[in-house]
């Protein structure tokens, strides 16, 4: 059993296929860009992305991955080079606490990969789901717009 | 007095050290477990070694992005690149520094960090590599910290944003050491203050679970008066599997005398048991009928940040190092230094950046979990809590029930009484021994509930009194301590006032502010938002609305907003624009700031619209979000921020929003619907149509 994990085949042992994927990443993989922040995917904060859909790790069976692609924030960067959405979420200072961020930022590219210039209505009913207890949402918002603009 | 400072040379390095107690403007009193630092415990914050400087942080990083600001102050003074000075979270090896709370760190820690990178720039330009000097803190207007221009410039990128944005380790979460296992204390579904203990579990159904490794009886002190069961597993998604698999037996004694929480913290029943104990004004005033005459009622609610708090025990023998998300290590390390009688020094805790604190990470829980668990198996112990787990055994915002009546002559306020019940904030039963309850509560109060009675303005005759009430379920320091429930039933009822003197509210709160800066803040805010004017039409069967409210946060930082809200026939309210002034003194980092306003205007809407803990016999049965719901992106309306600056020093930024968003919103309610709301969160069935 295995799965493409931003563009590199990885097996999934005997004992993790149990496990959620998103524990796979963090405790297997030692990939702790995923966050556990609610266990039953109504947070976002474990966000990654199954081929092509913004997919909540911590409710996703491992064994259910056979020959899925899956992207992290781990691998959202290509030669050291930022992805715009990244970008765009350093430039506008996004981040507060920063622990659901590595969440927003994978459905972001998932949405702006969809959508590749989405309007407000377009941005709420994408990423609603992602919860920021510090208040971020307006700079997610503008920060969308802005690697929509570069995307 | 001449202040000393230090510039030690070890092994070539070069390190300033100066008394964090010593320097600094106001010493506001935070949560009295530990006292401000004396001069004699001096800091190592900033180190010189083979041409680059090393700043270790000293204050938590939870969001409010102080390392930025603070590198900010460093780089400004050592007069060196963004890129020349590394960052470096602090432990406890660090001479003991306050708890980051209260939204003190720029205001009492960007002075001497000032003094100290001035006092090592000059000694670097004078070709000083190791020794010793002396410091002589010198005046504000020596320190380029200090001057108007000094941060002009567009902010830095943020400190730790390119490690959050690649999804690199940075909680304590998800730091990780070899051997590593995953442990859970498990506790009874009881309150936290009714006493409970397992009594019966299925061991051999646990270990017939794949990865099960260890049942441990020795999982560290009760949580109040909830004894545990600890668990521990190869594998982080056993836990669930164990804790099922084991069926635990239960002993819970009894029901709590105020198990009807609701029924219980009711300040009309307190007063007809004769005046309220601990009095923050304490005017008289006259008796007879009142113009205004307002019950409000705030209920039990959570931290919940995103990240439920995690540590990494490891015992090494008798030393004992431990990874935390907290906002004050220095707590932890002396909790667990008494837990186990070592001494202190065999105690490490080391900090990492927190997920999001709000008041609610400042005890040891997780932490002590972590530490037996890794004992009882001997190896390093992960443990993180569930989601339920945060909502159950933390402690939470109080519920608070407030009486306000007030008199008008002539337009003008001539008397005010203020009553509030409130369970505690700072003398919590979450870490105050059942011993010592009485006696705080008969002779100290709590300074947290007390926060923010003060309302600031021309009151007449004015009282304002509480009495603090023991609950089955924790509370404490959350956002703002009491100075968001108080100010969103002072700010309402100033608002009633208004509307009984026939005056515009905004005009009515100029007319009595005490303060210029504060009426300076409200000036902006009615001519950025154009108050006055009418807010956008909602459309068919929508009625709309704009609220003011204003207020000073600790005496030292103000704010004053506007908000428009849009009410549907169902009800249902939705916040659609705000305008917030802030003024906190001389601003390090104005795009921060501004983040801090941001971040406490989401929470106002919370505060209004979704902010509750339910509760069964005091027991909290939420378990995930969709119990207890925090604002979402959809909720949060275009906000329009304008910071007043001056250069009186700095103040704080955390916290002053929530003084003024949540009554600005309600008061905007009662505009558009003629309903002033009286119980929060809001019920859309009470504005139905």
């Amino acid at each position: 059993m295995e799965f493409i994990l931003n563009g590199t085949p990885q097996s999934i042992p005997e004992g993790w296929r149990d496990e959620p994927l998103l524990y796979l990443l963090r405790a297997h993989l030692g990939m702790v860009g995923a966050k556990f922040g609610c266990g039953v995917g109504l947070c976002g904060a474990c966000t990654v992305i199954v081929n092509g859909v913004a997919t909540r790790s911590c409710i996703t069976p491992s064994e259910s991955l056979d020959g899925a692609e899956v992207r992290t924030i781990e691998g959202l960067a290509e030669d050291n080079t930022l992805h715009p959405v990244q970008q765009a979420w350093l430039d506008l200072s996004v981040p507060q606490c920063g622990y659901c961020q590595s969440g927003q930022i994978m459905t972001a590219v998932a949405l702006l990969e969809e959508i590749p210039n989405p309007t407000d209505e377009e941005i709420d009913a994408a990423m609603d789901g992602n919860l920021c207890r510090c208040g971020t949402y307006n700079r997610i918002r503008a920060a969308i717009h802005r690697a929509a603009e570069v995307v | 007095m001449r202040r000393r400072s230090f510039l030690l040379g070890a092994g070539g390095c070069l390190v300033a050290l100066i008394g964090a107690g010593a320097v600094g403007y106001s010493q506001v009193p935070v949560i009295p477990k530990r006292p401000n630092p004396d001069p004699a415990s001096a800091l190592g914050w900033i180190r010189f070694e083979e041409g680059r400087y090393t700043f270790t942080l000293p204050r938590a990083e939870m969001g409010q992005n102080i390392a930025t600001a603070l590198k900010q102050v460093a780089c400004s003074e050592l007069e060196v690149s963004w890129d020349a000075v590394d960052l470096s979270l602090h432990d406890t090896s660090l001479p003991g520094v306050k708890p980051t709370v209260g939204s003190e760190s720029v205001q009492l820690f960007a002075e001497p960090l000032a003094q100290a990178c001035a006092a090592l720039r000059d000694a670097v330009a004078a070709g000083q590599t190791t020794g010793t000097i002396d410091v002589n803190p010198r005046p504000l207007t020596d320190l380029r910290v200090f001057q108007a221009e000094a941060f002009q410039g567009p902010s830095p990128t943020i400190e730790q944003g390119q490690e959050i944005v690649t999804g690199a380790s940075l909680y304590a979460a998800d730091v990780s050491r070899p051997g590593m296992l995953y442990g859970r204390v498990l506790r009874a579904p009881a309150p936290t203050e009714v006493a409970s203990s397992p009594t019966r579990w299925d061991v051999a159904a646990a270990r017939a679970i794949s990865g099960f490794v260890a049942v441990a009886e020795e999982c560290g002190a009760p949580i109040g008066q909830a004894h545990g069961l600890g668990i521990v597993a190869d594998r982080p998604g056993a836990l669930d599997q164990i804790a099922d698999a084991l069926s635990v037996d239960w002993a819970i004694d009894g029901v709590h005398p105020r198990a009807d929480v609701i029924a219980a913290v009711d300040v009309d029943t307190t007063l007809s048991d004769g005046p309220l104990p601990h009095s923050v004004i304490d005017g008289t005033p006259a008796e007879g009928s009142w113009d205004v005459d307002l019950r409000i009622d705030i209920p039990l609610a959570a931290h919940a940040p995103i990240e439920p708090r995690a540590a990494l025990a490891e015992w090494d023998n008798d030393r004992l190092t431990v990874w935390v998300g907290s906002q004050d290590v220095f707590y932890i390390r002396d909790v667990l230094t008494d837990a186990y009688g070592a001494n202190a020094s065999h105690v490490h805790v080391q900090s990492c950046r927190v997920g999001g604190g709000f008041g609610g990470k400042t005890i040891c829980t997780v932490e002590a979990e972590a530490a037996a668990l890794a004992r009882a198996v001997g190896k390093p112990v992960h443990v993180q809590w569930t989601r339920a787990q945060e909502f159950a055994l933390a402690f939470h915002r109080p519920p608070s029930s407030h009486r306000i009546r007030a008199r008008l002559s002539g337009g003008r306020i001539t008397d005010w009484d203020h009553a509030q019940v409130s369970s505690h904030i700072m003398f919590t039963s979450a870490v105050l021994p059942e011993w010592m309850q009485a006696g705080t509560d008969r002779f100290a109060g709590d300074g947290g509930v007390a926060r923010g009675m003060d309302a600031p303005y021309a009151l007449g005759n004015a009282r304002a009194a509480y009495a603090p009430l023991r609950l089955p379920v924790h509370t404490g320091p959350w956002r703002g301590l009491g100075a968001g429930p108080n100010a969103l039933a002072t700010e309402s009822a100033i608002d009633e006032l208004a509307l009984a003197a026939g005056a515009d509210p905004l005009a009515f709160r100029l007319d009595h502010v005490t303060d210029a800066r504060l009426a300076a803040c409200l000036t902006r805010v009615r001519d950025m938002s154009k108050w006055g004017a009418a807010p956008a039409a909602g459309g068919p069967g929508v009625r709309v609305g704009r609220g003011v409210a204003c207020g000073i946060y600790k005496g030292v930082s103000y704010a004053a907003a506007v908000a428009d809200v849009a009410v549907n026939e169902a009800g249902r309210a939705r916040v659609t624009q705000i305008w917030c002034v802030h003024e906190c003194g001389l601003v390090i980092n104005p795009d921060q700031v501004r983040a801090q306003c941001e971040g406490n205007l989401v929470w106002s809407i919370g505060m209004i619209l979704s902010d509750n803990l339910p509760l069964e016999t005091g027991r909290v049965t939420a378990e995930t979000f969709g119990d207890a719901p925090i604002p979402t992106l959809t909720e949060t309306p275009p906000m329009t921020i304008d910071l007043l600056t001056s250069d009186l020093p700095p103040a704080g930024a955390g916290e002053t929003g929530i003084v003024v968003g949540p009554g600005a919103i309600s008061n905007a309610i009662r505009m558009a619907t003629g309903q002033r709301l009286t119980r929060f969160p809001l019920d859309p069935g009470q504005l139905a149509t």
